[in-house]
């Protein structure tokens, strides 16, 4: 619980001070999405069944990866409008959608794996945000400082080094997912 | 029981004899720092620490692969061990610093990049013991942490890199031919050099003592099984 006190401190650090709150909600938002996916295979052993199919371990990986990027990627669309309401701002940029999915890309793809890490654990639910958080945060950064950005009418060219960060951090922890999904699901 | 090896009691010996040597030399033998006097001599012990504690993260990835390659319990102790000593070492520099900051900067904390990676880092060191604490059989609780080990050591190169990202009032120590870079007599870099080797040394040794008290531990569980 400390542990987690003082993440939410530090999240909330960057995402209050620099403007969009939009960032923040999606990730706290993507937590819960990204924990249901995995407990759901567990509950009636779903998973054993999916690790019997003869396909390989890194496209299970993969598909779940995919449906959670796709699923908080679907609650941001609808997430736009409302916070173009409340903030006086249009937020349906095509800009802002390719900050939106590089980041949320990124942070999906992280989280997949570490929700199967999690999952795995006594205290599950609780521990993925402790061990997703920090290790995202950098991700989070980027994409608020990208976000901000687009909403100033920056154009895309002036934030390369943000976007780039966040197209690193997508080919690392897609790379990792590929990597280790076969190690953290092993029998 | 384990032997204990001839060479660590070695080690023991010479961290020591460094460390007092070291003390000695930084608390009498370094010159003044002109604008920031006795508090800038923090410094040696502050960079040295926060290497220290870099490396054994580096180390604690290095044997978590090395534990997923050759799936023996003796590198998931290392790995455990190099984290252990790491988030020490990485709290002395982070209180080093608030030490340094305090006159300095007039505050102990800024939110700017390189404090706030290396508090991140350590964050993410700390889950590492919360996750092998909810982790069931000795199996799966080396198999899941080395992972988790291997995906965190990014922020390593994140925190070492990012006073030369962005721009920050973090001081660069090691740039070799930018203007930036700290200008230290050679009377001071001596000393530095010489606090450096003495924390890898004294990381070494605690390390491989750390290292023995989990292979006891494994193999109290076993014994007791």
């Amino acid at each position: 619980m400390l542990v987690f006190a003082l993440l939410i401190v530090f999240l909330f650090h960057f995402s209050l001070q620099l403007a969009p709150d939009l960032q923040a909600g999606l990730a706290f938002a993507a937590t819960l999405g990204l924990n249901r996916s995995i407990s759901l295979e567990q509950e009636s052993r779903a998973l054993d069944g999916l690790l019997l199919t003869p396909v390989d371990r890194s496209a299970l990986y993969f598909g779940k990866a995919l449906s959670n990027f796709c699923f908080t990627f679907l609650v941001a669309l609808v997430l736009m409008p409302v916070f173009s309401l409340f903030y006086q701002q249009n937020m349906l940029r095509l800009p802002l959608l390719l900050v939106l999915a590089l980041g949320l890309g990124t942070y999906t793809g992280l989280g997949t794996l570490l929700a199967c890490l999690s999952v795995q654990t006594r205290t599950r639910d609780v521990l993925l945000p402790i061990l997703l958080y920090p290790l995202a945060l950098p991700i989070l950064i980027a994409a608020v400082e990208a976000t901000r950005g687009v909403l100033s009418g920056l154009p895309l060219g002036e934030m390369h080094s943000w976007l780039l960060m966040l197209l690193a951090g997508n080919i690392l922890f897609t790379a990792a997912g590929l990597l280790f999904f076969e190690t953290i699901l092993e029998e | 029981m384990l032997e204990k090896s001839p060479l660590l009691t070695l080690l023991d010996i010479l961290s020591l004899i460094l460390i007092a040597g070291a003390l000695i030399l930084i608390l009498f033998f370094t010159p003044l720092e002109r604008v920031m006097g006795p508090v800038q001599k923090v410094f040696y012990f502050h960079v040295a620490s926060a290497w220290a504690g870099m490396l054994s993260f580096i180390l604690g990835a290095a044997a978590g692969a090395g534990y997923l390659i050759t799936r023996r319990d003796t590198w998931d102790a290392l790995s455990l061990s190099a984290i252990e000593v790491g988030l020490v070492f990485g709290l002395i520099a982070i209180l080093s610093g608030m030490i340094w900051a305090q006159p300095i900067w007039n505050t102990c904390w800024v939110w700017e990049p390189r404090l706030t990676t290396t508090a991140v880092m350590e964050l993410i060191y700390l889950a590492y013991f919360i996750l092998r604490g909810g982790l069931g059989t000795p199996e799966i609780r080396a198999r899941l942490s080395t992972v988790y080990a291997i995906i965190s050591v990014i922020t390593v190169p994140l925190t070492f890199f990012s006073i030369r990202l962005f721009r920050t009032i973090h001081p660069v120590v090691i740039a070799p031919g930018s203007d930036s870079a700290f200008n230290m007599t050679p009377r001071m870099l001596t000393p530095f050099f010489i606090s450096l080797v003495t924390f890898t040394i004294l990381l070494i040794d605690l390390v491989w003592h750390r290292t023995r008290l989990a292979i006891l531990q494994i193999e109290n569980q076993k014994e007791g099984r």
